[in-house]
């Protein structure tokens, strides 16, 4: 489903050059959760950027549904994006001006989709991520939780084959976190639909099924919660590293 | 992506920011009307010059005379005899016939012909002793109607002995004795001006002369008085619109029929000079044109009969040349405004573009590609754009009313009339000049916005 190969990337600073990701390799199989753990400036949101096609890598390739986005222009990146990928962002990133319905048929609408069946997969989306009576109103009459659940609605209407989910309880309390968790535990075993979870807490990360760790750019652990940690590199325990409390991790 | 979601998009966008919204659509209508009312101005300043001046001057008329030659000098008795002969010649075949009369008549675009004969100005006598110096014209009556003219009261009539009446000569119809004595009055007092206010009213009194009897009166070189029989007066025509009271009470006119005219001249003694004409032939025409711009060649083919022609077309190719200058100022002012107007789409669209840069990664992030980035800023511009045009429409009527307004009471002719109108091809050319200045006012904000790079603008909070 996911494979990325040999994915290194520096970014260049004047004459220098600061390499965030060293050589990194794994593959994500369907229906798979994966939790990407890391420590701020470990790397991880690169690497999402770079899955996603917002960023080129210097080198290495990325694989979804066998096609290599990195040989992919902007406008075929796009177009790729719309029919593949699904985001949840840690700010929920919804649109102000526009309804809940509204928002999350935003991606529909880039596809040219009749309206009326826009309509009835948003709604029946709203109805599965728990607030089918928003639909009509603004974000801003919502609450973080509720905001977050729109934000998880429009990931899915594309059907995407995979989510990347940037730090999606970053900015809610425990018992929304928790409840945001159920909700994409959920959808990943009623939908079969492939999620990526970027995180820095080790709590989020052990509600998914695989955990993969980085540090300073490194694929450090790919263990599953619970089992034994299988070092992709020499042992290094993440819990000891500190965790920024609640802050974005870019 | 379907046009009307970006439709929606975008007027989300515009209700979103309203103060904005409203700035550019304010910005945009002002330079669209300015380009409306400009337009208009120029059209209906034309057209009121052209319908005034062929009220007054018929530039859809051609008047036919006689071709008579040009007369010769200055050669020997036998060189003047064979002249005169040649020119006998050129006289008869320029002569205006019965037969030509029906040739003009069959060409096409030729609405009516009248033979017309002009008898002078003669003294018009009720029988209640009241008189007015009126023109007396010989036409065929029935053809009145075809020249514009239509009755107030009665009609044209086949009946030797009767008259058809402008309105001008139902006006100020006065006794001798008022006339004398008023005039008397005004010689003693001359800066009175309630006499004159008396002598100006006199002269538009009107009278109701239809069916009633008048004579025609002429005075020959020797002093001695000629007095028509009496004429019954068939038809009243109605009084010509735009023009004021006191220049209709000094046009009087009276219609009779070409034999009533030939009556008069024997009655009255009129046959000299330029009344003169030979059975069969008349001494003039007048030729009624469908429309202005069939005359030329109307005049043409007439030209073929070997006729003279004459029509006052000139005024209106050097009306068309001056009102074309003052169209293009008038255009280039309205277009100078609207590209003030489009200044402020670009800088409220750029300023747009730079606060909604997260919106717009969001978007691109979502899997909108940079087409359509694009046309969802400039189908915007568009809408505001048209917003504006149909602002600047209504600007631009509440304009042209506020001026017919002003200039109403203040017309040469009195008639309350407006003069200034909006010809409806100028709305849609309104409306696309607003869209053109929106669209074009967008394109950099859209393209801008399209280059907007997806991550860095997430990244930005």
């Amino acid at each position: 489903m996911l494979r990325v190969e040999g994915l290194s990337h520096a970014f260049k600073n004047g004459p220098e050059t600061t390499q965030v990701l060293h050589s990194i390799d794994f593959s994500v199989k369907r229906g798979e959760m994966v939790a990407l753990l890391g420590s701020s400036g470990s790397g991880k949101s690169t690497l999402l950027n770079l899955m996603a096609g917002l960023m080129k890598p210097t080198e290495g390739n990325i694989f979804i549904a066998e096609h290599d986005i990195v040989q992919m222009n902007e406008n075929q990146l796009a177009e790729f994006r719309r029919k593949h990928i699904g985001f949840i962002f840690q700010a929920y990133e919804l649109i102000a001006n526009l309804t809940v319905r509204e928002n999350v048929e935003l991606p529909l609408i880039f596809q040219g989709v009749h309206p009326a069946e826009r309509k009835q997969k948003s709604l029946k989306l709203l109805e599965q991520v728990g607030i089918p009576d928003k639909s009509e109103l603004f974000t801003s009459q919502l609450s973080g939780g509720q905001q977050q659940r729109v934000s998880i609605a429009r990931s899915l209407i594309t059907e995407p084959s995979v989510i990347f989910a940037d730090e999606p309880t970053g900015n809610l309390d425990t018992r929304t976190e928790e409840e945001i968790i159920a909700i994409l535990k959920s959808l990943n075993k009623t939908m079969d639909t492939t999620f990526i979870i970027v995180t820095h807490e080790l709590e989020v990360a052990e509600q998914t099924k695989r955990i993969i760790t980085l540090r300073d750019g490194k694929l450090v652990e790919d263990h599953a919660p619970g089992a034994p940690i299988v070092p992709a590199m020499p042992p290094h325990n993440v819990a000891e590293e500190p965790v920024p409390a609640g802050g974005k991790t870019t | 992506m379907r046009i009307r979601d970006y439709i929606n998009l975008s007027w989300d966008q515009l209700k979103r920011r309203k103060v904005v919204t409203a700035l550019c659509a304010a910005g945009i209508s002002i330079g669209c009307a300015a380009i409306v009312v400009a337009m208009s101005v120029g059209e209906s300043a034309q057209v009121y010059a052209e319908s005034q001046l062929n009220t007054f001057l018929k530039m859809d008329e051609i008047t036919v005379s006689p071709n008579k030659g040009v007369s010769g000098g200055g050669a020997g008795n036998n060189g003047a005899a064979a002249k005169s002969s040649e020119t006998d010649e050129v006289q008869e075949r320029g002569k205006i016939t019965q037969q030509k009369l029906e040739v003009i008549r069959n060409i096409p675009h030729v609405k009516a012909v009248a033979a017309n004969q002009q008898l002078g100005y003669l003294e018009m006598n009720t029988l209640d002793e009241r008189r007015a110096m009126v023109e007396v014209i010989a036409t065929d009556l029935d053809s009145l109607t075809k020249f514009g003219h239509d009755f107030m009261q009665g009609a044209a009539s086949d009946l030797a002995g009767t008259a058809v009446l402008n309105y001008g000569a139902t006006l100020g119809l006065v006794d001798q004795e008022t006339m004398d004595k008023l005039i008397q009055q005004l010689q003693d007092n001359p800066y009175d001006d309630s006499l004159m206010e008396q002598y100006r009213n006199m002269n538009r009194i009107p009278s109701s002369l239809y069916q009633r009897q008048v004579r025609l009166g002429s005075t020959d070189m020797n002093g001695k008085s000629f007095l028509s029989s009496p004429l019954r007066v068939s038809g009243v025509l109605k009084k010509p619109s735009g023009s004021r009271d006191d220049m209709i009470a000094y046009d009087k006119k009276v219609y009779v029929s070409i034999e009533t005219g030939e009556l008069l001249k024997q009655e009255i003694r009129l046959e000299n000079g330029e009344n003169a004409t030979e059975p069969g032939t008349y001494n003039s025409l007048v030729v009624k044109v469908d429309d202005q711009n069939n005359v030329e060649q109307v005049e043409k083919q007439i030209k073929k009969l070997m006729l003279n022609t004459s029509t006052n077309l000139h005024q209106k190719d050097r009306l068309n040349e001056q009102f074309a200058i003052v169209r293009t100022i008038a255009l280039g002012i309205g277009l100078f405004v609207l590209f003030i107007a489009s200044i402020s789409i670009v800088v409220a669209m750029t300023m747009s573009t730079y606060q909604r840069r997260r919106q717009i990664g969001i978007m691109k992030v979502l899997g909108a590609n940079l087409k359509q980035i694009r046309n969802m800023f400039i189908i915007e511009a568009a809408l505001l754009g048209l917003l504006g045009g149909l602002i600047g429409i209504m600007l631009s009527y509440w304009i042209v009313w506020g001026i017919n307004g002003l200039t109403a009471g203040s017309m040469s002719d009195g008639s309350g009339e407006s003069i200034l109108f909006i010809s409806p091809t100028f709305i849609p050319i309104g409306i696309a000049f607003a869209i053109m200045t929106g669209v074009l006012s967008g394109l950099y904000p859209a393209i801008s916005a399209s280059r907007t790079d997806a991550l860095t603008a997430i990244k930005r909070d």
